[in-house]
């Protein structure tokens, strides 16, 4: 392995980095404080060293921003597309037509497909070829006239959210639907006419409530947990797999001297990584951060981190890679979801929701959220700063306790 | 091939597996957490959304709107006294949607005959595009169905026709979340899981030695194939019949089909998965490597194979990159029998791909195995 036989040179380069920062006498505190200071540098050096000699994290590092962004770009959406849609037009007058035109025009769905009566669409549904199935009753335009026309809708149930989301189209097609037909779709026009009162709405930050825009704003998150975690824990059984680690403890280095100088490193790779998948979102599909890029950049120490040391303490809890790996890839996929980072946590019942506040990542979705998408500043995100800055110091102190020297 | 050989070899492997405590609770716990939290994860209900009121008008009326919007527990109202602090709320993200009650509310809805409906102005938080998506058609049905009852019609709106839509869903009446999600989870858990496991293993016995030991032996490629797989899938098989029994009692969820239908299917796709295992760590030169690819593969799994979010959504090219993954093809099957109870002919053509991969599969495993030995 490459970690091994460059490892000589590795350890005498550091032992010539620490001969060479001890060399300016001072006072006794001082002294304590500089040699504490330069024993981090001289690790943060060597496991610098050792990343930039390491191809496949290095590949993971840039063709893992790239995948995702296409991924959330351009491929994933919960929005409903492309509805396959059955239509059952028992009244065949131009009223129902329009009606049926009218959906169809929400650019949500297909064209719909005529069905002969209402068993065949049944049966259609069934085989899972139409996700909803709209019947348009024989007496539709004379009820319309008196004042109650009603229609049915049938929706797919076996996939929830999408069925609810179609529901609500074609309900909301179905209430704003006139006898005559309005001359355009006038912006901002009062959208419940027949309502009680005129309610006027308006999506702010995202007018159209494009997915993309959702996606993107999380996605330095989910990439940097991605890399903070498996980068630390697999680096540190590996090392500890292959001996160096103890030989590390041999050096006159405290254990936090250690485990501080190997985090440093990867704080670098983490900002590049952030800097770089949040101005690929702007310049690729025009996300630009509304807040500041200072605030981002400050908001995303703790939560580096904070990752890091889940990685520091996963590395302790692990006695081989393989179990480095299973602890580290099931961390990571759930976090990606039960954060809230795929799907807005707000949908999550109590508890699962509750779980999902122990993952870093939900605060820092929630701050990156804030600064790109609606501009939050510095004061705004300050609640999810200061719980990552809790979770980083827990977590440590954690880590720190399992990482005893062990030598066996 | 020889029967005997294999035999010996599926029980190396068999014992090599329950012989580490550490992937016997893997293979055990991670099924069953997947299942608890993947199931509870979606649900097409909006819950407890933070609503910020800043009500100008302080009338009965309004007030009486208020506890309409927050008596069935989807919005959680809070006040605010002026509009740059609902605005302010709304950019920090304490609020999701804020309402904007006119002070002249009250005085429009008593005075019916104007001919001007009383306005209400509500703003989203399109930061969370799926929430407020779902929020949108919730304060809507809620402002028609209950707090309409409350105010009178004004008099031009009461001409007006207004349809009434009849909805009713098929499979899965109250729009339950858990169902849809459980099935995927089978197609999540059993592809993900393999080919972490059959990865790691491999890489570990090619590190140890084990691996070119056995290539030495008179046994062949196939039967070394067939003696890391069968074994494995024997295991997958049982964690399958145990999370079916799980959703089943604790979350109560069955398969609407054949449950034994269900498990015999997913038994063959463990075996495809497995051959993904094999094929990947066959051209991997360390455990971390192994897992870099793992991870890479898996990632395009959870979301374009249609486990979390809907294949139609996606642009066309990216559905038939879809299409590629084994995984897509055994979660449609999946969703087909736990929700509609397909059988075995309605699910002929995707049983059939999911085969040809499988064959596919195998053979490029098996070229792959007798490639290094």
């Amino acid at each position: 392995m490459t970690r091994g036989s460059s490892l000589v040179a590795r350890l005498s380069s550091l032992v010539s980095r620490r001969a060479v920062s001890h060399k300016p006498r001072a006072t006794n505190n001082e002294r304590r404080a500089t040699s504490f200071w330069s024993n981090v540098a001289a690790i943060a050096y060597k496991e610098a060293s050792v990343i930039r000699h390491d191809k496949p994290l290095l590949i993971t590092v840039f063709a893992q921003p790239i995948m995702m962004l296409m991924l959330f770009g351009l491929a994933l959406s919960n929005k409903p597309a492309n509805v396959p849609w059955l239509l059952l037009d028992q009244s065949q007058t131009a009223a129902s037509r329009r009606l049926a035109a009218e959906i169809e025009n929400t650019g949500y769905f297909l064209r719909p497909r005529a069905v002969g009566s209402y068993d065949a669409g049944v049966d259609q549904m069934k085989s899972g070829k139409a996700m909803a199935m709209v019947v348009i009753p024989s007496e539709f335009r004379r009820a319309l006239e008196r004042g109650q026309p009603q229609i049915q809708l049938l929706l797919d149930g076996a996939d929830p959210l999408s069925a609810a989301r179609v529901g609500s189209y074609i309900g909301r097609v179905a209430r704003g639907f006139r006898l005559e037909a309005l001359p355009s779709n006038m912006p901002d026009a009062p959208i419940l006419q027949n309502a009680a009162f005129d309610l006027r709405q308006r999506f702010w930050f995202n007018p159209t409530l494009a997915d993309r825009n959702f996606f993107l704003a999380a996605i330095a998150g989910m990439l940097l947990t991605n890399l903070c975690l498996s980068a630390t824990s697999l680096g540190l059984v590996a090392e500890r797999e292959s001996g160096t680690y103890e030989q590390m403890l041999s050096l006159p280095t405290t254990p936090l001297q250690l485990l501080l100088g190997k985090l440093i490193p990867y704080v670098g790779v983490s900002y590049a990584v952030m800097l770089l998948a949040t101005a690929a979102a702007a310049i690729f599909f025009g996300v630009w951060p509304k807040g500041s890029w200072l605030t981002l950049i400050i908001v995303t120490l703790p939560f580096v981190l904070a990752s890091l040391s889940i990685g520091v303490l996963v590395s302790t809890l692990a006695q081989t890679s393989a179990q480095a790996v299973f602890v580290t890839v099931f961390f990571i996929l759930p976090s990606f979801v039960l954060s809230g980072s795929m799907l807005p946590y707000q949908f999550m019942p109590h508890g699962i929701r509750e779980i999902g506040a122990a993952f870093p990542l939900r605060w820092y979705q929630i701050a990156t959220r804030g600064i790109i998408e609606r501009g939050a500043g510095l004061a705004d995100v300050a609640i999810p700063f200061l719980t990552l800055t809790a979770l980083f110091v827990t977590i440590l102190t954690l880590a720190r306790l399992r990482m005893k020297p062990r030598l066996d | 091939m020889n029967w005997r050989r294999l035999r010996t070899l599926m029980l190396r492997e068999a014992r090599a597996t329950f012989r580490s405590p550490f992937t016997v609770a893997v293979l055990i716990s991670v099924p069953l957490a997947a299942l608890l939290i993947f199931g509870f994860v979606l649900s097409t209900e909006v819950k407890d959304l933070a609503l910020g009121v800043l009500d100008a008008d302080h009338s009965s009326a309004s007030r009486r709107l208020l506890s309409e919007l927050v008596a069935q527990n989807t919005f959680v109202a809070s006040r605010y006294d002026t509009r740059e602090d609902l605005e302010h709320a709304l950019v920090a993200g304490d609020i999701s949607v804020a309402l904007v009650i006119p002070p002249d509310f009250s005085r429009r809805s008593v005075n019916t005959d104007t001919g001007s409906p009383p306005q209400l102005q509500v703003l989203y938080d399109g930061g969370e595009a799926p929430l407020a998506g779902n929020a949108e058609g919730f304060l809507q049905a809620l402002l028609t169905a209950n707090v309409g009852e409350l105010f009178p019609l004004p008099a031009s709106a009461s001409a007006a026709p207004r349809i009434d839509v009849v909805t009713r869903a098929l499979f899965n009446p109250k729009l339950d979340g858990k169902p849809y999600m459980i099935s995927g989870t089978f197609g999540f858990v059993l592809s993900f899981l393999t080919v972490l496991l059959t990865a790691v293993s491999i890489v570990n016995e090619r590190i140890t030695g084990t691996f070119e030991q056995l290539q030495v032996t008179p046994a062949t490629g196939l039967e070394i194939l067939l003696g890391k797989i069968l074994p494995l899938g024997a295991i997958f098989t049982l964690d399958v019949v145990l999370m079916v029994l799980v959703a089943g009692f604790l979350l109560e969820v069955w398969p609407a089909g054949s449950a034994f239908f269900f498990v015999a299917v997913s038994s063959f796709y463990v075996l495809v998965s497995l051959a993904l295992g094999v094929i990947i760590s066959a051209t991997s030169a360390t455990a971390a490597e192994a897992v870099q690819k793992s991870v890479m593969f898996s990632v395009p799994l959870v979301q374009l194979s249609g486990f979390l979010f809907p294949i139609r959504n996606m642009p066309t090219l990216v559905q038939w990159i879809a299409e590629i993954f084994p995984a897509t093809h055994y979660i449609r099957v999946s969703h087909a029998i736990y929700m509609r109870g397909d059988g075995p002919i309605a699910l002929a053509p995707e049983l059939g791909l999911l085969l040809l991969f499988g064959v596919m599969l195998m053979f490029f495993a098996l070229s792959k195995i007798e490639a290094r030995g």
